[in-house]
C-alpha cells in the first residue's frame, strides 16, 4: 500500500511537470528536432492498435510502429476471455444459426439505452465477417462451438480455443511483424505533438520507460507522415480518474484491467481539443471475486453457476437480487451488502457441485482458493458467520421456484435451472464487483478520425480506436462485443490513413 | 557548519542506500556483484539494466524449460505462458534489489514455489 501510494505522488509531481511541456512543443511545432519518422505510428499493442498494424501492412504500408509503454504486449485485450460476436460468419451457417449484422446492430442499440451510436455499431457490425477471416488469416483458432452471451437474440460469440484473448493477441502479434512492424515495449506514449493550424505531426514518447516509475527512460519526438492512431484502452485502472466520473467507484472495488489502463491516451487527446462522450459510463463485472486479482478464474466459474445458483447477503441469509439480470443492476447490488459498520461483506454465490463440476472452472477456483467446498448449510453458515435457519429457509424456497419454474421473488428465468436443485455438496465464491469495462472515451467517425469539440469536425492526423473511443455503445456494453469493435475501428484507421 | 552537515547528510544518506541495496540481493548472483555493478546496468548506473542485460547469462528458452509444468499447470510456465509466451522481460516479475512478484499473480493465484520475492 505504501508503496503504490509513494508512487501515486510521485507520478501526480511528475505529471505536472509533463504537463507543461506540451504546450511548449504545440508552440515551436515548425523547428521540432525530431529523433525518428515512420509512415503510421499506432500507440497501444491490444486488439485496437494490432488490427490496425496487420491491415496497414496487408495494404502496403512499409513503415509501421507500435509503441507500447509496458513489457508485455496485448494490454487487456490478452487477458479478454476471448469471446468475440461476429453476425453472419461461415461457422454460423455451418451450425445452422441465423443472425445479420442488422439485428446485432438492433441488440447492441437496445442494451445501450438509447445512448449507443447506430452508425458506428452499423460499421462495426457489417466489417465482423471481415474482422473473422482476417484473424483466421492469422492463425486465430476459433471453437467449433458458438457462445450465447447476455442480451442477444441470435447466438453469435465466437471464442479462440484459448477461451483467452491471448488466442487472438499472439498470431496477430506474430503476423504484424512478418508485415515488417516495429514493435516495441517500455515505450511511453506522453502527448501529441500539433501544429498550430491543430493537426496532428507526431508525438513525444518516453523510450525506455518502466511502469510506475515515471521519470525513467529519455523523451523523444516521434514524426508521422500519414497520422497516429490512438489505441491505449479504457481507464478503469486509474482509480483517481474513474472515480471523479463515479463516485462508487474508488479503490475498494477492484479491477479486472491490465495495469497500463491509465487513460494515457484519453487524457492527451482531451487536451488536444477532442470531444469526449459518455465518460461516466464505466462498467464493473457482477461476476468477480475479492479472492483473487483480476478476472482471475472466479470469474467463469461463477458466469456458468448464476442460472442455476443462488446468491446470498451475509447479513440476511437471504437472496438479494437476480442472478441473472444484467451487469449494472447485480454490480450495483452487490456493492450494497456492507456490515453493520459499513464495510465491504462480500455476497456468497452457492453452487451445487453436481451441476458446478460440469464447468472446468470448478477446479480452478477450488485448487486457487477462490471458492470452496461445503458439505452441509450449517458448514455454510458457520463458516461464514451467516443466520442459518434464514438460508435453509431460502435454499428450501429455492428448490420449490426450480421445481415449479418461477421465482416470485426476483423474477428470474428459471428455464436453465430446470431439474437443477441446490443440493449438498455447495461449492461457496464470494462476489464483489470489479470495474470491468469503459464505455465512453473520445469521439470518432466511422473512418477513426478524433472529433474536435470545439468544430465537431476531425482532427487532422488523429485517428482513435477501440475501449479509448467512446459512444459506440452508450450506456451498456453487451459481453463479447467490445472484440470485434476494436478490430473493426482499428481496421478502419489503418485504411483511413493509408487514404490519407 | 550548513555545509558540512549537508554533506554528512548525503554520505550517509549515500550508506543508507547502499547498505539498503547491500541487503537486498541474491546470494545466487554474488559473482556477477564481484565484477561490479556495470555487469548489469549496462544503461548506466541511474537507470534500470536493459532487458537484455539478465540474458547475458540466462537463456530464455532454457528457463522455460526448466520451468515446464504438466496437466492441469501446462500453462502455467512463467516463462511461457499463455499470454505472454517466451517474450515477457525478466524485470516484469523478477527484481534484484527490490521484491517483486510474478505478473501472472495481477490475476490468478498461482504457486510458484521456486519463485524467490
Ligand atoms: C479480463 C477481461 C476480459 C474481457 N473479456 C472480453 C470478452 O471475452 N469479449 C469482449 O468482447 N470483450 C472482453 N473484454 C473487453 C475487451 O477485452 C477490451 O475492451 C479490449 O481488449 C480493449 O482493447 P484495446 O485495443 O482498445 O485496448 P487494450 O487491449 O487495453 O490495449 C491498449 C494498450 O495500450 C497500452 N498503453 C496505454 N497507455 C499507453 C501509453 N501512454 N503509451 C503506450 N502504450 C500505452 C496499454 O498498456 C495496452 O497494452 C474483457 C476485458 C477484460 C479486462
Amino acid at each position: 500500500m505504501q508503496t503504490r501510494r509513494s508512487f501515486l505522488k510521485f507520478g501526480a509531481g511528475a505529471a505536472a511537470i509533463g504537463a507543461l511541456s506540451p504546450l511548449s512543443v504545440s508552440a515551436n511545432s515548425s523547428n521540432i528536432k525530431w529523433d525518428e519518422e515512420h509512415e503510421i505510428i499506432i500507440v497501444g499493442s491490444g486488439f485496437a492498435g494490432l488490427a490496425a498494424a496487420v491491415e496497414a501492412g496487408k495494404l502496403g504500408a512499409k513503415d509501421i510502429v507500435i509503441f507500447e509503454k509496458l513489457g508485455v504486449y496485448g494490454g487487456n485485450s490478452t487477458l479478454n476471455a476471448g469471446q468475440a460476436c461476429f453476425a453472419n460468419t461461415d461457422l454460423q451457417k455451418k451450425l445452422g444459426i441465423e443472425d445479420s449484422a442488422e439485428l446485432m446492430v438492433q441488440d447492441q442499440l437496445k442494451s445501450g439505452r438509447g445512448y449507443a451510436s447506430e452508425q458506428l455499431l452499423k460499421h462495426s457490425a457489417e466489417l465482423g465477417p471481415y474482422i473473422y477471416q482476417l484473424t483466421k488469416d492469422c492463425g486465430c483458432v476459433y471453437r467449433d462451438h458458438i457462445i450465447n452471451t447476455g442480451g442477444t437474440s441470435a447466438t453469435r460469440s465466437h471464442q479462440v480455443v484459448e477461451r483467452s484473448g491471448a488466442g487472438f493477441i499472439r498470431p496477430m502479434l506474430k503476423t504484424a511483424r512478418s508485415y515488417g512492424v516495429k514493435t516495441k515495449i517500455r515505450h511511453k506514449f506522453e502527448h501529441l505533438i500539433t501544429a498550430k493550424d491543430g493537426k496532428v505531426l507526431g508525438i513525444q514518447v518516453r523510450r525506455g520507460y518502466h511502469f510506475g516509475h515515471e521519470d525513467s527512460g529519455e523523451l523523444i519526438n516521434v514524426k508521422a507522415e500519414k497520422g497516429v492512431l490512438i489505441a491505449t484502452g479504457g481507464f478503469g485502472a486509474n482509480v483517481s480518474f474513474r472515480q471523479a466520473l463515479d463516485p462508487n467507484l474508488g479503490s475498494e472495488v477492484g479491477c479486472t484491467n491490465a495495469r497500463g489502463a491509465t487513460g494515457d491516451g484519453l487524457i492527451a487527446m482531451l487536451a488536444e481539443g477532442a470531444m469526449p462522450i459518455h465518460l461516466s459510463f464505466i462498467q464493473s463485472g457482477p461476476w468477480a471475486s475479492p479472492d483473487e486479482g483480476g478476472f482471475g478464474y472466479g470469474a467463469g466459474f461463477s458466469l456458468y453457476n448464476f442460472p442455476h445458483s443462488i446468491a446470498i447477503d451475509r447479513n440476511t441469509g437471504r437472496r438479494f437480487m437476480n442472478e441473472t439480470a444484467d451487469r449494472k443492476t447485480r454490480a450495483d447490488l452487490e456493492v450494497q451488502r456492507r456490515d453493520k459498520d459499513g464495510n465491504p461483506n462480500p455476497a456468497l454465490l452457492i453452487a451445487p457441485k453436481h451441476e458446478a463440476q460440469k464447468d472446468p472452472s470448478m477446479a480452478n477456483v477450488l485448487k486457487y482458493n477462490v471458492a470452496w467446498e461445503f458439505d452441509s448449510v450449517e458448514a455454510i453458515a458457520k463458516h461464514f458467520d451467516l443466520p442459518k435457519k434464514e438460508l435453509k429457509a431460502q435454499i428450501d424456497d429455492w428448490n420449490k421456484y426450480v421445481k415449479t419454474g418461477e421465482d416470485p421473488q426476483f423474477g428470474k428465468r428459471m428455464n436453465m435451472s430446470t431439474g437443477i436443485y441446490l443440493t449438498a455438496p455447495f461449492i461457496v465464491q464470494r462476489l464483489w464487483p470489479k470495474v470491468h469495462y469503459c464505455q465512453g472515451g473520445i469521439q470518432i467517425n466511422a473512418k477513426a478520425e478524433v472529433i474536435a469539440a470545439k468544430t465537431g469536425k476531425n482532427i487532422p492526423g488523429l485517428y482513435a480506436a477501440g475501449e479509448v473511443s467512446g459512444g459506440v455503445h452508450g450506456v451498456s456494453r453487451l459481453g463479447g462485443c467490445s472484440t470485434p469493435e476494436c478490430m473493426a475501428f482499428g481496421v478502419t484507421a489503418a485504411r483511413s490513413m493509408m487514404k490519407a | 557548519m550548513k555545509k558540512i552537515n549537508t554533506l554528512l547528510v548525503l554520505i550517509l544518506g549515500g550508506c543508507i542506500a547502499l547498505s539498503a541495496q547491500a541487503r537486498d540481493k541474491r546470494d545466487y548472483h554474488e559473482m556477477v556483484y564481484d565484477s561490479g555493478c556495470k555487469t548489469c546496468h549496462d544503461q548506466g548506473m541511474k537507470a534500470f539494466p536493459s532487458d537484455n542485460s539478465c540474458l547475458q547469462c540466462h537463456d530464455m528458452s532454457e528457463l522455460a524449460e526448466q520451468t515446464k509444468r504438466e496437466g492441469h499447470e501446462a500453462r502455467q510456465n512463467p516463462h511461457d505462458s499463455m499470454h505472454y509466451g517466451q517474450e515477457a522481460p525478466c524485470m516484469e516479475c523478477h527484481g534484484e534489489h527490490k521484491p517483486k512478484q510474478a505478473i501472472c499473480m495481477d490475476c490468478h493465484n498461482f504457486d510458484f514455489p521456486k519463485f524467490k520475492q
